[in-house]
C-alpha cells in the first residue's frame, strides 16, 4: 500500500498529527453496509440499519451517491476504502482520511469521546441480543425504538462540561448537584451487569463520556437513572444515551470536520501527491465532492471555503480546528467578504406555483444569524428539564423547549411525550411556543392535551 | 467481510418485516391506488413505501434556510430567472430530513395472502370433477434398496449404531461403527398426489363513451387484485380481456387498460363472445371459469338486457364457477343494469353483483366477488 505511506508522509510533513491509521479495502456493498451501521460492524440488530442500507444501496445503484470512504473515530483510527476506487481516488481519499484523523485526534470536541467504541458497541449489541433472546425481539425492539426516538434529548456539550468540571476540581469527577451524582453505584451496578452478562473481562470504565454530572438537558440519561422501568429497559435507555452522546460531536462538527479534510486533501494532492497525468481526474472528483446541489448546503464546500478564507485572513487554522465546532467556527470566520464571495443568500418560501423557495436577502448579518441558529445545538431543538422530581416521587416531569423563533412539530412532540410518559409512569409536560403564543402540552395517563400557557 | 454482510441480511430482513407490517396495515389504502399496477415483475410486486422515520423532537416549517449561488432577490432557487439570475443550492445546514422513498419487493402470493386476511376471503374450493391429480413426488421417503448416490448417511449410521450397541460390540472408548449391507438406507421418492387445477378469468369491460378515465382506473385496480387473488388459488391461470361497446372483441392487457372507444353499448355482445370462447377453448371440464363484467350500468335497449339475462341464466351460469358484475358509477350511467340482474338472480349464489361509487369502494366490491370461495 504505497499510496498510504506516501499520503502519511506528506500529511505528517504538513503538520497533521493522528493516531495510527488503519486502512481496510472493501467492496462498495460492504462499505454501504458499514455506513448503514454508522461505521461500526458490531451494532445491535435493528430494522433501522436494514432500512439505512436500502437507502444507501438504492442511491448507489441509481448513481445518486457514492461513498468513497468511511473514517471511524477510534484509536487506532480506522478507515474503510472502496476497493474499486482508482489510484488517484485512493490517494485523494487517503489524504482526506488523514485530515479526518487529525481532526479526531486534535479537536477538543472529540477529546472526551470513547476511543474504544468498537468494543463498546459490541458489548451493547450483546446486551440487547441477550435481552431479545429472553424477552422476544419484538418487545425489546419496540422499547429500543422508543428509547432511540428520545436520543436527541441529551446534552451535546455534556461530555465537555464533565471533562472541564473534572479538570477544575483536580482530577476528581464533579459530584456537586448533578442528578447522576450519588447514582454512581446504580450506574456501576448496571455496567457490572452488562459485563457479567457476557462473562468476560470488563471493559475499563468509559472515559469522560457518561460519567456522572447531570445536565438539565440530559433527559434521556435522567430517565435511564430515575424512570421506574425494568432492569432490561434501564440497560437499553443507558445504551441509547451512551451511543447518542458518542455521536453528538460528529453531528456538531460536520462542516468543520469535512472542511478540514477537504482542505487537506486538496492541498496535499496539488502540493505534490498528484501526478501530472491525474490532474484532470482530480479536478473532476474534487468538484463533484464540493458541488452544492439544490436543496442542500454542502458541508464539504462550506467547510473548505471557510478554512481558505480563514487562512487568507491570517488566522491560525490549526488552532481553529482544535477549538471549534460548526457553530463557533462559523461565528469566528464568516464575515461580509465571505458571504459575498460564497454568494450566500437567505432563502424565503416562494409564493409562485409549486411554492419553490426564492432568494431573499443577501445581508451578511441576516445570513450568518440563520446559519448559526440552524447549526446551534446540533441543529436540534433545545429541550431541558424544568423540574425533575426526585426519584420515586410521583411529581410531574416538566420539559421546556427553549423557543428561538422556530416552532416544534407539535404532533410528533405529542407522540414523544406519550413515550416519555410511559417510561416515567407519571404526568409529563412540555412547555413550548407556537409563534408568540405559549403552549403547554401535557400527557397524563396516556391522555394528551394541549393548552395555552403563559 | 462475509460477517458484515451476513449481519446486514438479518437487519434487512427485519426491516422488510416492518415494511410488510405497514403494507398489511395500509393494504386497503394501497388497494385504492393505481400505484401497484405496472410494478409486477414475474412473481413479485415492488411496493413503494416511505422510509419509516422514528418520531423525533424537530422543528416545524418556520425555519429559514440559507442558499448559495447567483441571482437577484425574488428569483426562484434552482431555476433560471428572467435575466441571468440563477440561484443554486438551498436548505439549512442543519440536518435535512429527506423524504426517502424505498421500494420493497413483495411476492404476489404474499400480497394475495395479505389481501385474503384483510378481506377475510375464504380459500376457493375448485369444482370437484375438474380436479386432475398430478403425481408430484417428493424425495422424503426411505427404503432399504437403492443406488449408492441416494444413500441416506444419517439413517444408515443410526441403524449401524443401534446394531452395534444391541450386539454388545460398542466400545465407548473406541467408538468405531461400521455399517454393513443390512444397515444401509436410501432416499426414495414418495408420491404425493396433488390436485392440479387451472382457471380462466374473463375481464369484460364496457368502453363506451360514458366510461371515463376514473371509471377505467377503478376497473383496472379491481382486475389487478382479482387476478392476484385467483392466481394464488390456482396453479395455472389464464386471463382473457374483452372490451365492448356495441361490439365485443378480445384485446391484450395493455389495450384493455388504455383503450377508449365511444358509441353505444350492447352488453350481450361481450357475453356472447365470452360464451363462444368457453365453448371453443376453455371447456368447463378443464377450467374453473370466472367471468367478470364491468360497466356503468347503461345498456343499449331493454331487449338486449333480456338477451343478457338469458345468456347468463341458460348458457353461462351452468358452465362457470361464478359470474361477477361490477357496476362503476359514472356521471352519465343510469346504473340500471345491476337492478336488472338483481331482479331475476337475487337469490342465485352463482352470480354476484357489486356497485362501486369511488376508489374507496374497491375493497368492499372485491370482498363481495371473492367472499364466497367459489
Amino acid at each position: 500500500m504505497e499510496a498510504a505511506e506516501l499520503a502519511e508522509t506528506v500529511a505528517t510533513a504538513a503538520g497533521l498529527t493522528f493516531f495510527d491509521v488503519v486502512f481496510e479495502m472493501l467492496d462498495a456493498v460492504d462499505v454501504n453496509a458499514l455506513a448503514a451501521y454508522g461505521g461500526f460492524p458490531t451494532r445491535y440488530p435493528s430494522w433501522r440499519f436494514g432500512m439505512e442500507y436500502e437507502c444507501l444501496a438504492r442511491g448507489h445503484e441509481w448513481g445518486l451517491s457514492k461513498i468513497y470512504e468511511l473514517v471511524i473515530n477510534h484509536d487506532p483510527t480506522i478507515a474503510y476504502l472502496v476497493r474499486s476506487n482508482s489510484f488517484m481516488e485512493q490517494k485523494l481519499v487517503m489524504a482526506h482520511v488523514y485530515g479526518h484523523a487529525d481532526f479526531f485526534r486534535n479537536s477538543a470536541w472529540f477529546a472526551p469521546t470513547d476511543r474504544r467504541m468498537i468494543q463498546r458497541f459490541e458489548q451493547h449489541a450483546r446486551c440487547i441480543k441477550e435481552h431479545s433472546a429472553r424477552l422476544g425481539q419484538d418487545r425489546v425492539e419496540e422499547f429500543l425504538d422508543a428509547a432511540l426516538s428520545l436520543d436527541t434529548l441529551i446534552d451535546p456539550y455534556g461530555a465537555q462540561r464533565r471533562m472541564r468540571a473534572r479538570q477544575s476540581s483536580g482530577g476528581m469527577p464533579d459530584v456537586a448537584g448533578g442528578h447522576r451524582s450519588g447514582q454512581g453505584a446504580l450506574a456501576r451496578a448496571s455496567r457490572d451487569r452488562l459485563n457479567a452478562l457476557q462473562g468476560e473481562e470488563p471493559l475499563p470504565d468509559p472515559p469522560e463520556q457518561q460519567q456522572a454530572v447531570g445536565s438539565p438537558f440530559d433527559v434521556l440519561g435522567y430517565l435511564a437513572e430515575f424512570a421506574e422501568v425494568e432492569a432490561w429497559q434501564r440497560d437499553i435507555l443507558r445504551i441509547a444515551a451512551y451511543e447518542a452522546e458518542y455521536f453528538a460531536p460528529q453531528r456538531m462538527t460536520k462542516i468543520i470536520n469535512e472542511g478540514w479534510a477537504s482542505f487537506w486533501h486538496s492541498r496535499l494532492l496539488t502540493g505534490g501527491l498528484l501526478d501530472a497525468s491525474e490532474v484532470i481526474e482530480f479536478a473532476d472528483c474534487h468538484a463533484g465532492a464540493t458541488a452544492s446541489a439544490p436543496g442542500q448546503l454542502n458541508p464539504y464546500k462550506l467547510g473548505i471555503d471557510l478554512f481558505r478564507h480563514a487562512e487568507e485572513q491570517g488566522l491560525d487554522i490549526f488552532r481553529l480546528r482544535a477549538v471549534h465546532n460548526d457553530v463557533s467556527f462559523i461565528d469566528a470566520v464568516v464575515d461580509e467578504a465571505f458571504v459575498r464571495r460564497s454568494k450566500l443568500f437567505a432563502m424565503e418560501p416562494g409564493s409562485g406555483p409549486g411554492r419553490k423557495p426564492v432568494i431573499g436577502s443577501r445581508d451578511a448579518d441576516e445570513i450568518k444569524g440563520r446559519l448559526l441558529s440552524s447549526l446551534a445545538w446540533g441543529g436540534l431543538p433545545r429541550i431541558r428539564m424544568e423540574s425533575a422530581p426526585a426519584a420515586g416521587s410521583s411529581g410531574a416531569l416538566v420539559l421546556r423547549h427553549e423557543h428561538d423563533g422556530r416552532d416544534l412539530k407539535l404532533d410528533e412532540a405529542g407522540v414523544l411525550l406519550r413515550t416519555v410518559g410511559r417510561m416515567w409512569k407519571g404526568p409529563v409536560e412540555l412547555l413550548t411556543q407556537e409563534g408568540e403564543e405559549g403552549r403547554r402540552l401535557l400527557c397524563d395517563k396516556g391522555e394528551l392535551s394541549l393548552r395555552e400557557a403563559s | 467481510m462475509g460477517g458484515q454482510i451476513y449481519r446486514m441480511e438479518a437487519d434487512r430482513a427485519r426491516f422488510k418485516e416492518v415494511v410488510r407490517g405497514r403494507v398489511r396495515r395500509d393494504l386497503t389504502k394501497y388497494m385504492a391506488t393505481t400505484e401497484l399496477m405496472g410494478r409486477q415483475g414475474g412473481e413479485t410486486v415492488s411496493i413503494p413505501v416511505p422510509a419509516v422515520e422514528l418520531p423525533r423532537f424537530r422543528f416545524g416549517s418556520n425555519e429559514g434556510g440559507v442558499g448559495q449561488g447567483d441571482g437577484g432577490e425574488g428569483d426562484e432557487v434552482g431555476q433560471k430567472g428572467d435575466g441571468d439570475g440563477q440561484g443554486q443550492g438551498a436548505g439549512e445546514a442543519g440536518e435535512l430530513t429527506g423524504e426517502h422513498v424505498l421500494e420493497v419487493e413483495v411476492e404476489l402470493e404474499e400480497l394475495a395472502r395479505m389481501m385474503g386476511e384483510e378481506l377475510e376471503l375464504p380459500r376457493i374450493q375448485p369444482r370437484g370433477h375438474k380436479t386432475i391429480e398430478t403425481n408430484a413426488g417428493r424425495w422424503n421417503g426411505i427404503r432399504n434398496e437403492g443406488p449408492g448416490s441416494l444413500r441416506h448417511f444419517r439413517r444408515t449410521f443410526r441403524r449401524a449404531l443401534v446394531r452395534t450397541i444391541a450386539s454388545g460390540e460398542f466400545d465407548p472408548a473406541d467408538p468405531v461403527v461400521v455399517p454393513i449391507r443390512d444397515d444401509e438406507r436410501f432416499r426414495a421418492r414418495k408420491p404425493s398426489p396433488r390436485p392440479d387445477s387451472s382457471a380462466v378469468i374473463f375481464h369484460m369491460m364496457d368502453v363506451s363513451g360514458s366510461m371515463g378515465a376514473e371509471q377505467k382506473d377503478i376497473v383496472r385496480i379491481e382486475a389487478f387484485w382479482i387476478d392476484t387473488w385467483l392466481r394464488s388459488q390456482y396453479k395455472s391461470i389464464e386471463v382473457v380481456y374483452i372490451v365492448h361497446d356495441a361490439e365485443a372483441k378480445v384485446v391484450d392487457q395493455d389495450t384493455f387498460f388504455h383503450l377508449r372507444e365511444s358509441g353505444g353499448t350492447k352488453i350481450s355482445s361481450a357475453y356472447e363472445l365470452c360464451l363462444e370462447l368457453i365453448k371453443t377453448r376453455y371447456s368447463p371440464e378443464n377450467y374453473n371459469i370466472y367471468p367478470f363484467h364491468y360497466s356503468d350500468g347503461d345498456n343499449w335497449s331493454s331487449r338486449d338486457t333480456e338477451r343478457c339475462i338469458e345468456l347468463i341464466r341458460d348458457e353461462l351460469l351452468p358452465r362457470v364457477n361464478q359470474f361477477c358484475y361490477g357496476q362503476v358509477k359514472s356521471a352519465y350511467g343510469s346504473g340500471q343494469f345491476k337492478k336488472e340482474l338483481d331482479g331475476p338472480f337475487g337469490a342465485d349464489e352463482r352470480i354476484v353483483t357489486a356497485s362501486v361509487s369511488d376508489r374507496g369502494g374497491i375493497p368492499a366490491a372485491i370482498k363481495r366477488f371473492l367472499g364466497q370461495g367459489r
